[in-house]
């Protein structure tokens, strides 16, 4: 191979839109929205796994609790006929990200996997981010949240403690992806399905979320991404997202999970 | 030379008088005054942005959807009055438009002071202000570098060169100031003339130079002014976000920039002129004129483009668009805020339109005012109103600025008047060898080609 | 060779030119000091001028192009970070990057060539006379051998110079 093609290669990659050729994983959680009941266990499950800071009445009152996932409640019609919908929103890895482009000290950049982390370390606080997410997933650090003595002892060691003054968001739970892909190395073999569960996957008591890889054509979501069901949200922004959403939609647009 | 300009009258001596007056001849008020507004900013301002940066960015007002609040609208509102001052030297120089010689200084000055606040409310609006210097391209162990894609960088590179050519285009005006006033100043204001002239002495071949630098740096900073408000308006225009999103946003910036630019400087004179009447002298009816003039333009182009972002919102006809319509003109008290925008910013400059009224009291003090004030209130319906209705309704959420905030951007605004008012103190505020070429070069027998 | 030259200080333009004229004719140099730019007058009694600045400006603006692009893209490939589905090396933002400094590193490659040109800072003193700063004009006849020196002022004195001091240089 010559040098000229060398560089023409090199070049090639580099004019790529998103880099990659393909990702090594492209991880993605289908929600089957006919499943959720709205219970807010996954909710939870993201406080605890997540070092989450329970902010309290009062912040929560200004919007400024700092919930990675929330479910969105959508109230339809009058009582007593009165119709409430539920979707579980959080950060969703878009492929085509705003909030990537937007970032001018790279704190936040598209890896290999096909997420999209957030460096902590990195993070100056511009929000120009979080202004930019058309999902609004991304929480701040408003004040330096502490915890009293006891529970201090409830903090997941594989996460980072925050601190004020910059931006986080849903991450999949990438610590439970390190150690599933480490695990995976140690025993020598490729990474399979079922091998990662985020912990609002694990906490789902229905089942509604499914998580996995979107390359391996035998896995769950790949499956279920097939699915006549299937939409992703504000898919028109052309942001390209990794949360694939089902539900089925009846022609008058009523959804039918209820009927 | 031109029309209006009666000051044939004067001397050259009368011009050095003046002007080395206007920087040492004023009351114990001044000071005062000038301590008063220091001593506001330091309370106002200095004393809440620590105890922001200590307790957090959550003092503020700002909420999950919300997270650009009056520190960005505060940022575009000085970007935009630092946009008068350099376009009155760069273009009115370029065209050799005499009425430019009397204000220019005075122009650039403010430019100086609104950068500075500009770059402050950059630092005000961060979350972790002590890392600001991270958005620099400077080389590191980490071997991280900027992302040269994102609008955020073209604004430190924007500003940053603006602010650069900005203070070497007001210094290098006052080169041959401070050499002249070098031999009239005692004490400090001496030494301080020298060391700042370089021994400027004003031979031929340096005032062609002088002269062919100050061509070459209005090219440049001309472009510049558009691009740097531009490139402002694109932190917005670039997101998805509904009332962001819009294309018509350069040319709409820049044109709100300069017009308030210029109601700014058309406010600082009429200060100016009141706290040293002498300037009344060199600041005639005339600039007057000519400012309320183009006041005047740019509120109809500004009236036109805001016409044009509501009527593209309301032609794209997506829910989005829609909500963040009806919120921002229909639901109170975003509405009457708008109303007032519309009156001051459409409605009251049209009294330029007669002559008389630019050179009143009323056409000095009460509309340039008015015009800042509609300006201020533009940033602010663009900025936290479109955060309030974005995508999703589950997250809308309202906005309202807290002590904090408003503190601070009172505060800085003390600041920038008191750092004004010492800087009239130590630098001529008029150009002196500008306002001496307006009054002629001395020929004996020769009448002046 | 002891060289003098005489600094003579004028009310009125018109006279300096003409002094300046009949140095000219004689073969002095000589350097008009004013308080006000004077390159309307000076060029159409002497013709115009070389403009050497044009060269700073032209070498910065052409540089800052050129690292505006060598520093976005440069910079983009020493660390490889995808970002929002864009390419590593994008054109469009680095044609604004480098905008943007072809204008910084043009001003200040002006005003660097402002400082070459016009021998600034001056460390050693000058001949200047404190009326210049005023509302005087000053005209340095230099390179006069010793003798002449009565003849310049003369000459000086006959086109209506005001103050004539001797520099010893």
């Amino acid at each position: 191979m010559s040098i000229f093609s060398k560089v023409k290669d090199r070049l090639e990659d580099l004019r790529r839109p998103g880099y990659f050729k393909k990702y090594d994983h492209k991880f993605t959680m289908v929600i089957d929205l006919d499943r959720c009941n709205g219970c807010g266990a996954c909710v939870s499950a993201c406080y605890a796994e997540n070092n989450l800071p329970v902010v309290g009445k009062e912040e929560c009152g200004k919007s400024r609790a700092l919930n990675w996932i929330r479910i969105e409640r959508y109230v339809e019609g009058e009582y007593p006929d009165v119709k409430v919908k539920f979707i579980p929103v959080m950060c969703q890895h878009c492929s085509k990200a705003p909030c990537e482009t937007a970032c001018p000290v790279y704190a936040t950049y598209h890896n290999q996997d096909g997420l999209n982390v957030q460096v902590y370390n990195r993070c100056v606080g511009t929000f120009t981010c979080a202004t930019y997410c058309p999902y609004d997933a991304r929480r701040f650090n408003w004040f330096t949240y502490k915890r009293e003595k006891p529970l201090d002892q409830q903090y997941n060691p594989d996460v980072t403690v925050r601190e004020m003054g910059i931006m986080e968001k849903g991450t999949f739970c990438i610590q439970r992806i390190r150690a599933a892909k480490d695990r995976a190395k140690d025993e020598k073999r490729a990474l399979k399905d079922g091998d990662v569960t985020p912990a609002c996957a694990q906490a789902c008591p229905t089942g509604a979320m499914v998580f996995g890889d979107l390359n391996d054509p035998e896995s769950r979501v790949s499956k279920l991404a097939k699915s006549p069901r299937r939409f992703r949200l504000l898919e028109e922004l052309n942001t390209d997202p990794s949360v694939i959403y089902l539900k089925r939609v009846m022609k008058d647009g009523r959804g039918t999970s209820e009927e | 030379m031109a029309e209006g300009h009666q000051k044939s009258s004067m001397s050259y001596k009368d011009v050095n008088e003046d002007i080395y007056g206007i920087i040492t001849r004023s009351g114990i008020g001044y000071y005062i005054i000038c301590g008063l507004f220091g001593a506001g900013a330091a309370v106002l301002f200095i004393l809440p942005w620590a105890y922001q940066i200590y307790v957090g960015q959550g003092v503020s007002g700002l909420n999950v959807p919300v997270f650009w609040g009056i520190y960005l609208v505060n940022f575009v509102f000085w970007v935009g009055v630092a946009h008068a001052g350099t376009l009155i030297s760069a273009m009115l120089f370029i065209t050799q438009t005499p009425w430019r010689r009397a204000i220019s200084r005075g122009a650039e000055t403010m430019t100086f002071f609104a950068l500075m606040l500009v770059t402050l409310f950059i630092f005000i609006h961060m979350g972790r202000p002590w890392n600001f210097y991270w958005t620099f391209p400077y080389p590191t162990q980490r071997q991280l570098w900027t992302n040269f894609i994102s609008p955020l960088t073209f604004d430190v590179f924007a500003i940053g060169t603006y602010t650069t050519s900005s203070i070497v285009f007001l210094y290098f005006g006052l080169v041959p100031d401070l050499a002249a006033l070098s031999h009239t100043a005692s004490g400090w204001r001496k030494k301080l003339y020298e060391f700042l002239s370089f021994g400027w002495r004003g031979t031929d071949a340096q005032w062609y130079t002088q002269n062919k630098a100050c061509m070459f740096f209005s090219a440049f900073i001309m472009p510049l002014v558009v691009s740097v408000h531009s490139v402002v308006s694109w932190d917005f225009a670039l997101s998805l976000v509904p009332g962001y999103s819009k294309t018509v946003f350069a040319p709409y910036f820049v044109t709100g920039a300069l017009l308030s630019g210029f109601a700014g400087v058309l406010l600082m004179l009429s200060i100016m002129r009141e706290a040293y009447p002498v300037m009344k002298k060199y600041v005639t009816d005339y600039h007057y004129d000519r400012i309320g003039l183009f006041v005047l333009v740019l509120s109809l182009m500004w009236s036109y483009l805001t016409l044009m972002e509501v009527v593209t919102g309301l032609y794209a006809n997506t829910s989005q668009e829609i909500e963040h319509l009806k919120f921002k003109l229909a639901t109170p008290p975003y509405m009457q805020l708008f109303i007032l925008m519309i009156f001051c910013n459409t409605v009251l400059p049209l009294v330029y339109i007669v002559r008389k009224v630019r050179g009143s009291v009323f056409g000095r003090f009460v509309v340039p005012v008015l015009v800042l004030v509609g300006m201020w209130l533009e940033r602010y319906l663009i900025i936290p109103n479109s955060l309030s209705r974005k995508f999703l309704p589950w997250m809308w959420q309202d906005y309202a600025p807290t002590w904090v905030e408003i503190s601070i951007s009172l505060g800085t605004l003390m600041m920038f008047i008191s750092m004004f008012m010492m800087f009239v103190k130590v630098f001529p505020i008029i150009a002196l060898f500008e306002v001496k070429e307006d009054i002629g070069v001395p020929m004996k027998n020769r009448k002046h080609h | 060779m002891a060289t003098n030259s005489v600094l003579a200080v004028f009310d009125h333009v018109d006279t300096l030119l003409e002094a300046a004229h009949r140095c000219k004719a004689s073969g002095w140099g000589f350097q008009i000091i004013s308080p006000i730019p004077l390159g309307h007058e000076i060029e159409h009694e002497f013709g115009p001028r070389k403009n050497w600045l044009r060269w700073f400006t032209g070498f910065g603006a052409i540089n800052g192009f050129i690292f505006g692009w060598v520093v976005a893209f440069g910079l983009s490939v020493l660390y490889i970070l995808p970002r929002g589905g864009k390419p590593i090396l994008a054109a469009t933002p680095t044609l604004l990057v480098s905008y943007e400094t072809t204008i910084l590193f043009g001003v200040l490659w002006t005003l660097f060539g402002f400082f070459v040109l016009c021998r600034m800072p001056v460390i050693s003193k000058k001949p200047f006379h404190p009326r210049i700063a005023v509302d005087g004009f000053g005209l340095l006849v230099e390179g006069v051998r010793e003798d002449n020196i009565p003849l310049v002022e003369k000459i000086l004195k006959e086109h209506g110079a005001g103050e004539i001091e001797r520099i010893e240089s």
